[in-house]
């Protein structure tokens, strides 16, 4: 019931934000793209309705219009074979694979190294300034020198571009679950000592289901950076596929339109990311018994 | 008749060390709990009642001192599961439901007949029809009456208890002291109970230690001799006053009300 009030309620405001942008952006386009667009506006008389038209359809603008990202979105994606590598969604696809796999090391790697964290002191103090020492390095630095690094053993393709994903997105999920595991308060850890319960069935059934909600948490921040850190990791090799690779072909044509949409396609894939972890924790909230 | 020392400390002591100097929580504990027994630990805060608990459970370790638990060390003791622990709060797993959170210990100790014990259990402290409730769906009291399941389910011969009813109301705390008697004259185990209500203290216990702080110590212990099955109505009693008095009077002496 109160769900679907707040719904309601929030259509106006999203709505107006909406617009507000969009409107922003076509007068963003026509301020812009004059600039190019001068010559070809003279030639037709000039007038605003000429400046508005040729600034929001020109073929290489500096910024184009809003409803042209949409048409080159349409274009690629619904009008083009998904498997053809003119389609947009074939380009998704190829950085969606490794993004799900970078993302899937990275929460390995984060969880792996909480665990060992709160359980053996001198690790805390030893390992957690390489693993923040790992993120103040610019990712666009160490990229190449992963990719070539990883070549040289002979694996090239999807697991180099996972690696720098899950690079970037083992950090949030290192850092919530330390704070997870050690979440539970004195009084549930007594209980176990209590029973003299081993490490194992304290981690179980006390430290991992505590940890859920600081999970969660991580988990939505880490899968959007697992993303960025797949398309990151498309721009040195020069990949001739993926999200980054449609980025970097269309910045060498001038090709902003192919850009943009390529953006677009990013964040819509960067959304569903999060709302799937949404859902997972929503599911997994209503069996840890989670207040409706 | 000699009836067999459960719990049994000669000269225990125990200091923390805190920035501001050593804290002397607890100093010369010579106290002995028999088998059967259902003994109150009472006093002011701060005057190691809780601390002596934790001792016998192996949360703290002494520092000076000896202490044996069914002729163990404390630590062996609690190796061998001789005990049930209620805390003070509930210490429920948020994520477990009811019979979930009872059968808890019984999953870590490995124990088979699992389903009836938790069954039995939320049947003796009134909460059959619970079993899949999660604790946010249950009063304080309720809660407190699971976590007290829960300890009973390991079908421990010892139970420590920390002022499992200091959060309750009156009302309920009547209620959950009447039905924790009835419980011990059934099941003839022996308790260590932590409070600091002189009325609760005598209407339970069969021996009352009243404690004082800085340091902890005891300072007086009382054999009540109550009859074994009494109701709340006895507190009216001249008996019973006269105990209760003399509590107080203890509680007085180690100056436990100046500051």
């Amino acid at each position: 019931m109160s769900n679907t009030r707040t719904e309601s309620n929030s259509i106006l405001p999203v709505t107006v934000v909406c617009v507000i942008i969009l409107v922003a952006w076509y007068i963003a386009a026509i301020f812009m793209n004059t600039v190019v667009a001068q010559p070809k506006i003279e030639a037709l008389g000039g007038g605003f309705a000429n400046t508005v038209n040729v600034s929001w359809s020109l073929d290489r603008p500096v910024i184009p219009a809003p409803h042209q990202v949409v048409v080159e979105v349409w274009n690629t994606v619904f009008t083009i074979a998904p498997w053809k590598v003119k389609s947009l969604v074939y380009h998704v696809w190829v950085t969606l694979s490794s993004t799900l796999l970078g993302f899937f090391l990275g929460t390995l790697l984060g969880v792996g190294l909480a665990v060992a964290i709160v359980h053996f002191k001198l690790l805390s103090k030893s390992l957690m300034p390489w693993i923040i020492a790992s993120q103040t390095i610019p990712i666009l630095a160490i990229a190449p020198m992963v990719i070539v690094v990883l070549g040289s053993v002979g694996l090239t393709g999807l697991v180099p571009k996972s690696v720098i994903s899950m690079y970037l997105c083992f950090f949030p999920v290192a850092i919530g679950m330390v704070k997870g595991l050690t979440s539970p308060d004195p009084m549930q850890l007594d209980l176990m000592r209590t029973y003299n319960a081993s490490v194992s069935q304290v981690l179980w059934k006390l430290r991992f289901p505590a940890a859920m909600p600081f999970l969660f948490a991580s988990l939505k921040v880490a899968v959007a950076i697992a993303l960025t850190g797949a398309i990151v990791g498309e721009l040195p090799t020069g990949a001739q596929s993926g999200i980054g690779s449609r980025m970097l072909a269309g910045s060498y044509y001038g090709q902003t339109i192919q850009i943009w949409s390529a953006l677009v396609a990013a964040s819509v894939v960067a959304a569903m990311l999060v709302y799937g972890v949404g859902g997972i924790e929503r599911i997994v909230n209503r069996h840890m018994g989670a207040r409706a | 008749m000699t009836a067999k020392a459960v719990i049994e400390t000669q000269d225990l002591s125990l200091t923390f060390t805190t920035a501001d100097g050593p804290v002397y929580a607890l100093q010369g504990i010579n106290l002995t709990v028999n088998d059967g027994d259902f003994v109150s630990l009472i006093g002011p805060s701060g005057c190691g009642k809780t601390t002596l608990l934790r001792v016998i459970a192996d949360l703290e370790r002494a520092s000076n001192g000896s202490i044996q638990v069914n002729g163990m060390s404390t630590e062996r003791a609690r190796m061998a599961r001789a005990y049930g622990y209620v805390f003070q709060a509930p210490a429920l797993y948020p994520w477990r439901t009811v019979e979930k959170n009872v059968g808890l210990p019984l999953e870590i100790m490995g124990i088979a007949d699992a389903a009836s014990r938790v069954k039995r259990n939320l049947e003796m402290v009134n909460l059959a029809g619970f079993e899949k409730k999660f604790p946010w769906q249950l009063s304080g009291g309720m809660q407190q009456r699971v976590s007290i399941a829960r300890a009973l389910a390991v079908e421990p011969k010892l139970l420590l208890m920390d002022e499992p009813f200091g959060a309750l109301d009156e009302i309920v705390r009547d209620k959950l002291n009447q039905q924790l008697l009835e419980l011990w004259a059934a099941t003839k185990k022996t308790v260590v109970f932590v409070t600091h209500s002189i009325p609760e203290a005598v209407f339970l216990s069969s021996k009352i230690v009243v404690m004082s702080p800085r340091p902890g110590r005891i300072i007086d212990v009382i054999e009540t001799n109550l009859p074994a099955s009494r109701t709340l109505d006895i507190r009216e009693t001249p008996e019973f006053l006269k105990i209760a008095h003399r509590v107080r009077e203890g509680l007085k002496a180690g100056h436990s009300y100046e500051d």
